[in-house]
C-alpha cells in the first residue's frame, strides 16, 4: 500500500469512522417516534380543538369571527339558535356547522385570536396525515372537546 | 327692603278670585288703558318696564311679543306656561289659586298686543285648585264679555282654554309643552337656529306666544300704573327690574311665597321667611332644584337679582329658594335631585336619557357605601358630558346641581366615598336620608 | 316641478373652507360637499331631522362685520343646523371630538357588547362611530339594563331591547315614510323603548325598511337571524321580480345560497325603500328545497331523468303537428317572453298563448296603443311625488303597486298634494286621503261616470244622466263627496293611478277605460298600471293571444281562460307552461286542474315543483331571475338590467334559451348566444326598445317614452260607457 493510497483513501475512511465512533459515546438527538415523543415547544400550535365551559356547554357561539379572520379562508361556520330545550352553548346562537380544511390551514393561529370566548385554540396534537382528501374536512365533531365526565357526587 | 307685594297683594283675599271683587280692587284697570293704546305702544310699555320671563329663563318679554307678525295673516296663539314642575317652586299655583284674574287679565293684554285668537293655559296635571279656580274666573270672565267675543269694544276676540297636563317635568319645557298641547308625546322641538321661533312657527305651526303665569301676571300692573313706574322697582340692579315672586321652602320656619323687590338680599329673604329651623344654614338652592347651590358664605353676599345672582354661581331660575340647614347630608340631597331628573328625563337625546340616570347610580352607589375613588372626576366629566349637549334645557338643569354641590361641598363627597359614611352624621341627617342608605349614619 | 326651482345660496365656511351651499341646506349634508363627514345615529336623509342622539354635535360661529368668528356657547347639532349665510362650522376641534367620545360612551354605557352573536355585527353604525371616535374603555361600573332580548315585533322583525339605542329611526319610518304609525315610543328616560302601540303585532306592508336603517342590532330580521355574518357574504345588484315596481334591490348571497334581500338606492324607482314582499319573499322562490335539477320525462307513473336533447326530442315530438297553446307566469324576463313567443308562432305555429291570470282578459288590442305599449303609464313612480292632486282608483295601492303607494304618501306628506281614493274596500291610502270614496262594489264604472260628468265637459253628453245624486243612488258615495273629491282634483295635471285589477270588478273595463278617458279631458295624467312583476314587458314582447311585438296585430288566438276552458274540453292537445302553474295561479282552480288533467301533454318549464307537476309529460328546469342575464320592464314601463348572480342549480337553463334551443331544433330559429342578443332582436322589432339594449341600459334603468293618451278606442268607450249608464 504505497503511501498515496493511505493518504487518500484509507485516511480519510478511518477518520470518518472516529467520527462516527467518537459520536456513539455522545447521547442521541433522534427520538423513536412513533414509539418515542418528543416534548414540544409551549408555544406550538397545531390542530384545532372547540372548547367547553365546565359546564358542559360548547364555548363556541357561532360568530364566524375565526372565518372573518382566517387568511386561508378555510374555517366555515353555520350558526343556529339556542332553545330552552336544545342548549349547546350560553346565550343565543351556537354553531350547527363548523368546519375547517385541514388542506389550506396554515396554523397562524389568527382563529384562536379573533375568537371572543377562548373556543378555538390550536393544541399540540400534530398528526394529520390521511389518505383521502376529504377526510382533511374537519368537522365540529371532530374538532370538539370530549364532554367532561361528569364530577361524582359527594 | 321687605316684602314688596305687587301680584300678591290681594292674594289673602277671597273675594279677589271673583269678579265683583277683582274689580273693586281696581282689577281689569289695566285692560282699560290698554284697550286705548296702539299694539304697537303696549309692547313698547312692556320694554320700557323691562320685564323679563319669570319662567327661569329670563329672556325679555317685549321682544317675544314683538316678533310676532303684525299684519296678521294667520291665527295666532297665546300659551300660559302653568306646568310649574320644578321642584321647591310653587309660586304660579298660588296665583292661579288666589289670583286668577290677574293671569286672565295678563293673557287678555298680551292678546290684545299680539292678536292673539285663542289662548291655552297649560296647567300641571297635580293642580287641581288652580284649574278650578281659572275655571271659575275664566267663567265668569265670559259672563262678563272680559272673555270671548269683541272684549270690552276692542274687536278682539279672544278665547280663553285650560288644558291640564299628565304631570311631566319635561312638559314645562315650552317646545315639550307645545308638542303635548298639540297631543303629541310630550318631546321638545327643535329650536332657534335649528328651527323657527315659536313667534314664527309655534304651536299648529302659527305665531305663537308663551310665557310663564307670573309673567303674564305682571304685565298687569305695567300696563295699569306704567312701565316707566315698573322700572323703578329693583332699580339698584343690573338688569332686573320689578318683582318676583319666590317660593321659600325646606328648612325654614314661615315657607312660603314671598314677592319681593329684584335686588333685594338672599339673606333678608330667609329672614321674611322666619330665619332658618332646627340648625344654622349650610346651603341654599335660590332658584329651584335645577340652579347649583350656594354655600353659606355664598349666601350672605348674594343678591337676588338675575346678573348679581348668575356672578355668585347661581340662578334666579323659576325662584324656589330651598334653605337647607346644617342637618341636611350634601350627598343625599344630591341623589334625590338627580332621582327627579332621571325620572323625569323624556328620553329624546342621548346625554340626558343616559347621563341622567348613570349619575343616578353613581349616586346610589356612594349613598350605599360603594363608591370609588374616581366617583367625584366621573361625575364631573358626565354633568360635563350632559351640560350644553342634550337637546333641551332638562339636561343642563340635571347637570347643575351636582356639578355645583361637588363644588361647592367637596369635602363631604370625598368624606362619603372614602369611608363609606355621611360626614353629617346627625339623627336629622339620617332621618332625611332614603331607608336603604340608613347604614351610612350612626344609629340613633 | 322641481327640478327648475332657483334655489338661494350662502356662503358658509367649513374647518376654514368657505363654500356656498342653499339655503337652509343641513349642515350635515354641507360637510359632505367637502368629503368630511359627521357621524349621526338618528338622522336620515329621506326622513325630518330630530336631533336626537346628539352623535352630530359641531362647534358652530357666526362671522362678525369685522371679520372675527363668533362661537355659539354650545356645540349645535349638524343634523337640525340649517345653513345660513356666513355661518361658521368647526367639524375637527378638540371640544367636537371629546362630545362624540362623550354621547358613544353614553350609548355604550347600556348597550350589550354582545357584538360576537348580533346580525349587525360587521355592519353596524355603532361598531363604525365607536371605532372611529369612541373611546376605548368605559368607565361605566353599574349593572347594565336587562330587557327582553329576541322579542318577536312581527313574522318578519325581530327586536332587541337592549341593543336599543333610542334614535327613532323607526318609529320615525313608519309615521313619515310608510305612514301605518306602527311603532312608537313607550315609557320615559332612560327606559323609553320603541315598540308597537298595544304590543300587537308590527303589521305592516314596509317593515323590512326599519332592519335596513335601525342603526344597532335592535331591529332583525326573523329570516335572516343568525344565517350569515356580513363578511361571509358576497354581495350584488339586483331588481325584485316578485313587485310590479322594479324595486332595487341587492342580494346577498353565502356560499351561493341566496340569504336576504336589501333595498339598493334608486332615485327614480324605490329610493331606498323595499316592500316586504320584495324583502322576504324572494327566500322561498330561491332556497326552495324542491328546485328542478335536470329534464324529465313521464314513463308511466313516473318520471325519468333525461339529458336536454332527450328532452327536447319529446317536446317537439308532442308538439309536432298538434294543437298547442303556451302558458307563461309574470316573472321571465323580456328575452324570455319574446324568444317563446316567437317560437310559439314559427315552430309550433299556434297563437294560442297568453301571460295574464286575472279573471277578466281584455283583447289586448284593446289595451295596447298601436306599437307603444299601454296607453296611459303617463306618470313615473318619481313623478307622483310631485303631483298636486292624485286619483286613487279601484286598487288597495299599498298592496298592488307599493312604490307607487309609497311616492303617493310622500306627495302629501311632503307637498300636501291632494290624494282621492276610491275603492270599494278599506286600503292604507285612505290614511292620508284628502276624500275616501268607497264605492259599492261593483260599481266603480258609475263612479267614474260620475267623476267624468262633473271633471269632464266634453264627455257630458255620454254622461248626462250620472249626476252626483244619480251615481250616490248608484254608488252609495255621497254626492257631496264626488263633488268635494272633484274639486280636489280640478284644474290640476292629477295623476289617475288604478291597476288592471279593476278588471275582475264588475263593468271593471268599462271604469278603467272611462277612467283613462275623463282623465285625459281633464287634464290629468293616466296611470293603468300592470299588477305582476314583468306582465309589462311580456305583454310589449307581444305575449298576447292577438298582438304580437310592438303592438303588431296578429290573427288573434285564445287568451288564457280560453285556452284553459278549450283544454278542459280536450281541444288542446300540448300545453306548454313556461314558469306558471294555473292550479295555483289561475282563480278558477277547478277550470285549472280539468284542464291539465285533459291535456294529452302537458310541458312544463319551471324553477320548482308544483302541482301542475302530477300532469306533466315533460318537465324542464328554468333558472330563476336571478340565476340568469335578463331585463325586465317595470309597470311604469322601465326597463332594467339583472345580472346573473347566482348559480343556477342542476341543469336549469334560462327560459329564453330553452325556447332558441326548441326552435333550433325545429329549423325556425336563429342562434342567439347571449340574452343580450335577444335584445337586440328585440330593439329591432319593437321599436320602443331601440334603446334598451344592453350596452345602453344605465344602472338606474331607462324609462321608455310616454305614449300619448287614449285617443283611437274613444268612441268605443264611449258606447259602452253610454250602454252602461243608459241600461239602468
Amino acid at each position: 500500500m504505497s503511501f498515496e493510497v493511505f493518504r487518500d483513501v484509507a485516511k480519510p475512511i478511518l477518520a470518518g469512522f472516529g467520527i462516527t465512533a467518537r459520536r456513539l459515546a455522545k447521547p442521541k438527538a433522534t427520538v423513536q417516534y412513533p414509539e418515542e415523543r418528543r416534548e414540544q415547544f409551549p408555544r406550538t400550535r397545531w390542530r384545532h380543538v372547540l372548547t367547553r365551559y365546565d359546564s358542559g356547554l360548547e364555548r363556541c357561539i357561532g360568530c364566524s369571527l375565526c372565518a372573518g379572520a382566517c387568511p386561508a379562508r378555510c374555517i366555515y361556520v353555520e350558526a343556529a339558535e339556542n332553545t330552552d330545550q336544545e342548549r349547546y352553548s350560553p346565550g343565543e346562537r351556537y354553531a350547527v356547522r363548523y368546519e375547517i380544511n385541514m388542506l389550506r390551514c396554515i396554523f397562524c393561529g389568527y382563529c384562536q385570536e379573533a375568537c371572543p370566548t377562548g373556543a378555538i385554540v390550536l393544541r399540540k396534537d400534530f398528526e394529520l396525515a390521511n389518505y383521502e382528501r376529504e377526510d382533511f374536512i374537519y368537522t365540529k365533531e371532530m374538532l370538539l372537546e370530549a364532554r367532561r365526565p361528569e364530577p361524582v357526587a359527594h | 327692603m321687605a316684602e314688596y307685594k305687587l301680584l300678591l297683594e290681594h292674594s289673602h283675599e277671597p273675594e279677589f278670585r271673583t269678579l265683583h271683587g277683582y274689580l273693586a280692587r281696581g282689577g281689569y284697570a289695566a285692560l282699560n288703558r290698554a284697550k286705548g293704546m296702539e299694539r304697537q305702544a303696549i309692547i313698547d310699555e312692556v320694554k320700557t318696564s323691562g320685564l323679563r320671563g319669570r319662567g327661569g329663563a329670563g329672556f325679555p318679554t317685549w321682544i317675544k311679543w314683538n316678533g310676532i307678525e303684525k299684519e296678521k295673516t294667520r291665527p295666532h296663539y297665546l300659551i300660559c306656561n302653568a306646568d310649574e314642575g320644578e321642584p321647591g317652586t310653587f309660586k304660579d299655583k298660588q296665583l292661579m289659586e288666589t289670583t286668577p284674574f290677574l293671569v286672565i287679565e295678563g293673557m287678555t293684554i298680551a292678546a290684545l298686543a299680539t292678536q292673539a285668537d285663542a289662548g291655552y293655559i297649560y296647567i300641571r296635571g297635580e293642580f287641581v285648585d288652580a284649574a278650578k279656580s281659572l275655571r271659575a274666573a275664566i267663567d265668569e270672565a265670559y259672563a262678563h264679555g272680559y272673555l270671548g267675543q269683541n272684549i270690552l269694544g276692542t274687536g278682539l276676540n279672544f278665547d280663553l282654554y285650560i288644558h291640564m297636563g299628565a304631570g311631566s317635568y319635561e312638559c314645562g319645557e315650552e317646545s315639550a309643552l307645545m308638542s303635548s298641547l298639540m297631543g303629541e308625546r310630550g318631546m321638545p322641538r327643535l329650536k332657534f337656529p335649528h328651527a323657527p321661533l315659536p313667534t314664527v312657527a309655534g304651536v299648529w305651526d302659527q305665531p305663537t306666544i308663551i310665557n310663564n303665569v307670573e309673567t303674564y301676571a305682571a304685565a298687569v300692573p305695567i300696563l295699569a300704573k306704567g312701565g316707566e313706574w315698573y322700572v323703578t322697582l329693583g332699580a339698584n340692579t343690573k338688569n332686573s327690574r320689578g318683582t318676583k315672586i319666590f317660593s321659600v321652602s325646606a328648612h325654614v320656619n314661615k315657607p312660603g311665597n314671598y314677592e319681593i323687590e329684584f335686588g333685594t338680599p338672599l339673606m333678608e329673604l330667609l329672614d321674611l321667611a322666619g330665619g332658618m329651623k332646627g340648625g344654622a344654614l349650610k346651603a341654599c338652592v335660590p332658584g329651584g332644584s335645577s340652579v347649583p347651590m350656594l354655600n353659606a358664605e355664598d349666601c350672605q353676599n348674594a343678591i337676588l337679582a338675575y346678573e348679581e345672582l348668575w356672578e355668585t354661581g347661581s340662578m334666579v331660575g323659576s325662584g324656589g329658594c330651598m334653605f337647607l340647614n346644617e342637618h341636611t347630608c350634601i350627598v343625599s340631597y344630591t341623589w334625590r335631585t338627580a332621582q327627579f331628573y332621571a325620572m323625569e328625563s323624556c328620553g329624546k337625546c342621548t346625554p340626558c336619557r343616559e347621563g341622567t340616570k348613570w349619575m343616578l347610580q353613581i349616586l346610589e352607589r356612594i349613598l350605599r357605601g360603594n363608591g370609588q375613588p374616581g366617583d367625584m372626576d366621573l361625575l364631573m366629566e358626565i354633568t360635563k358630558q350632559i351640560d350644553g349637549r342634550s337637546f333641551c334645557g332638562l339636561g343642563d338643569a340635571a347637570a347643575w346641581p351636582v356639578a355645583g354641590a361637588i363644588k361647592k361641598f367637596p369635602e363631604e363627597f370625598e368624606y362619603f366615598i372614602k369611608n363609606g359614611r355621611s360626614m353629617v352624621d346627625t339623627p336629622e341627617a339620617r332621618a332625611m336620608a332614603p331607608r336603604w342608605a340608613q347604614r351610612a349614619f350612626s344609629a340613633v | 316641478m322641481a327640478a327648475a326651482v332657483q334655489t338661494e345660496t350662502v356662503a358658509i365656511t367649513i374647518n376654514d373652507i368657505e363654500l356656498h351651499v342653499p339655503k337652509g341646506e343641513l349642515i350635515v349634508e354641507s360637510v359632505k360637499r367637502l368629503g368630511l363627514e359627521i357621524p349621526i345615529f338618528c338622522y336620515h336623509p329621506r326622513m325630518k331631522p330630530v336631533g336626537m342622539c346628539r352623535m352630530c354635535l359641531v362647534e358652530v360661529g357666526f362671522k362678525q362685520p369685522d371679520g372675527s368668528v363668533r362661537k355659539m356657547p354650545k356645540p349645535q347639532a349638524g343634523c337640525t343646523l340649517p345653513a345660513s349665510e356666513g355661518m361658521v362650522v368647526y367639524t375637527d376641534t378638540e371640544m367636537v371630538h371629546r362630545d362624540r367620545k362623550g354621547v358613544l360612551e353614553f350609548l355604550l354605557i347600556n348597550h350589550p357588547l354582545d357584538c360576537p352573536i348580533c346580525d349587525r355585527g360587521g355592519e353596524c353604525p355603532l361598531q363604525n362611530n365607536t371605532l372611529a371616535y369612541g373611546p376605548s374603555t368605559s368607565r361605566f361600573l353599574e349593572v347594565k339594563r336587562h330587557l327582553p332580548k329576541a322579542y318577536p315585533l312581527s313574522e318578519y322583525v325581530t327586536l332587541d331591547l337592549e341593543r336599543c339605542i333610542q334614535c327613532g329611526r323607526c318609529v320615525r319610518f313608519t309615521e313619515e315614510i310608510s305612514g301605518d304609525s306602527q311603532l312608537a315610543f313607550r315609557f320615559r328616560g332612560a327606559s323609553m323603548q320603541p315598540s308597537t302601540f298595544q304590543l300587537t303585532d308590527f303589521e305592516s306592508r314596509f317593515s323590512g325598511n326599519v332592519i335596513e336603517i335601525c342603526p344597532v342590532g335592535a331591529l332583525t330580521s326573523s329570516k335572516y337571524r343568525f344565517r350569515a355574518r356580513p363578511w361571509d357574504l358576497e354581495t350584488r345588484p339586483g331588481l325584485c321580480t316578485l313587485t310590479p315596481c322594479g324595486t332595487n334591490v341587492f342580494y346577498d348571497y353565502r356560499s351561493g345560497r341566496l340569504v336576504r334581500i336589501n333595498g339598493r338606492t334608486n332615485e327614480d324607482v324605490n329610493e331606498e325603500w323595499t316592500s316586504d314582499t320584495t324583502k322576504f319573499g324572494h327566500d322561498a322562490l330561491y332556497n326552495n328545497p324542491n328546485r328542478i335539477q335536470v329534464p324529465h320525462v313521464r314513463e308511466g307513473e313516473a318520471f325519468r331523468a333525461v339529458e336536454w336533447s332527450e328532452a327536447y326530442a319529446a317536446v317537439l315530438g308532442a308538439c309536432e303537428g298538434k294543437r298547442t297553446a303556451v302558458l307563461a307566469g309574470t316573472m321571465l324576463s323580456n328575452e324570455d317572453y319574446y324568444a317563446w313567443q316567437a317560437l310559439a308562432r314559427t315552430a309550433l305555429a299556434t297563437n294560442h298563448l297568453d301571460l295574464r291570470w286575472q279573471k277578466t282578459l281584455l283583447p289586448a288590442s284593446q289595451m295596447l296603443k298601436a306599437r307603444t305599449g299601454l296607453p296611459g303609464v303617463q306618470y313615473g313612480i318619481a313623478d307622483l311625488e310631485n303631483a298636486l292632486a292624485i286619483l286613487v282608483f279601484g286598487t288597495n295601492l299599498a298592496a298592488d303597486q307599493p312604490m307607487s303607494y309609497l311616492r303617493t304618501r310622500k306627495a302629501w306628506f311632503r307637498n300636501g298634494a291632494r290624494v282621492v281614493v276610491a275603492h270599494h274596500e278599506a286600503s292604507e291610502a285612505e290614511s292620508f286621503a284628502h276624500v275616501v270614496l268607497r264605492y259599492r262594489p261593483g260599481t266603480a264604472a258609475e263612479l267614474a261616470a260620475g267623476l267624468a260628468n262633473l271633471l269632464a265637459p266634453e264627455l257630458a253628453d255620454a254622461t248626462r244622466i250620472a249626476t252626483p245624486e244619480w251615481t250616490e243612488a248608484q254608488t252609495g258615495v255621497p254626492a257631496d263627496r264626488l263633488r268635494e273629491a272633484a274639486e280636489a282634483l280640478r284644474g290640476t295635471e292629477f295623476a289617475a293611478i288604478t291597476t288592471h285589477g279593476l278588471f275582475d270588478e264588475a263593468n271593471g273595463v268599462t271604469a278603467y277605460q272611462t277612467l283613462a278617458l275623463l282623465t285625459s279631458h281633464a287634464g290629468g295624467k293616466f296611470n293603468g298600471l300592470v299588477n305582476h312583476a314583468n306582465e309589462q314587458g311580456g305583454r310589449e314582447m307581444g305575449f298576447a293571444p292577438d298582438l304580437g311585438p310592438g303592438g303588431e296585430a296578429v290573427t288573434a288566438g285564445m287568451n288564457t281562460a280560453e285556452i284553459l276552458q278549450a283544454a278542459a274540453k280536450g281541444e288542446i292537445d300540448t300545453l306548454i307552461l313556461v314558469g306558471c302553474d294555473p292550479i295555483r295561479d289561475f282563480p278558477d282552480t277547478a277550470l285549472a286542474t280539468q284542464a291539465l288533467e285533459n291535456v294529452a301533454n302537458l310541458v312544463l318549464v319551471d324553477s320548482a315543483q308544483t302541482e301542475a307537476c302530477a300532469y306533466a309529460s315533460a318537465i324542464l328546469p328554468m333558472a330563476l331571475p336571478a340565476e340568469r342575464d335578463g331585463t325586465y320592464t317595470s309597470s311604469e314601463r322601465r326597463v332594467q338590467r339583472m345580472e346573473r348572480i347566482l348559480k343556477a342549480p342542476g341543469e336549469s337553463k334560462a327560459p329564453w334559451q330553452i325556447a332558441m334551443e326548441l326552435g333550433l331544433r325545429a329549423g325556425s330559429s336563429a342562434p342567439y348566444f347571449h340574452a343580450r342578443d335577444v335584445m337586440d332582436a328585440i330593439a329591432e322589432q319593437v321599436p320602443a326598445y331601440a334603446g334598451a339594449r344592453y350596452q345602453d341600459i344605465p344602472e338606474t334603468g331607462v324609462r321608455l317614452a310616454n305614449p300619448e293618451g287614449l285617443t283611437r278606442s274613444n268612441d268605443a268607450v264611449v258606447q259602452a260607457l253610454q250602454s252602461l249608464l243608459g241600461g239602468r
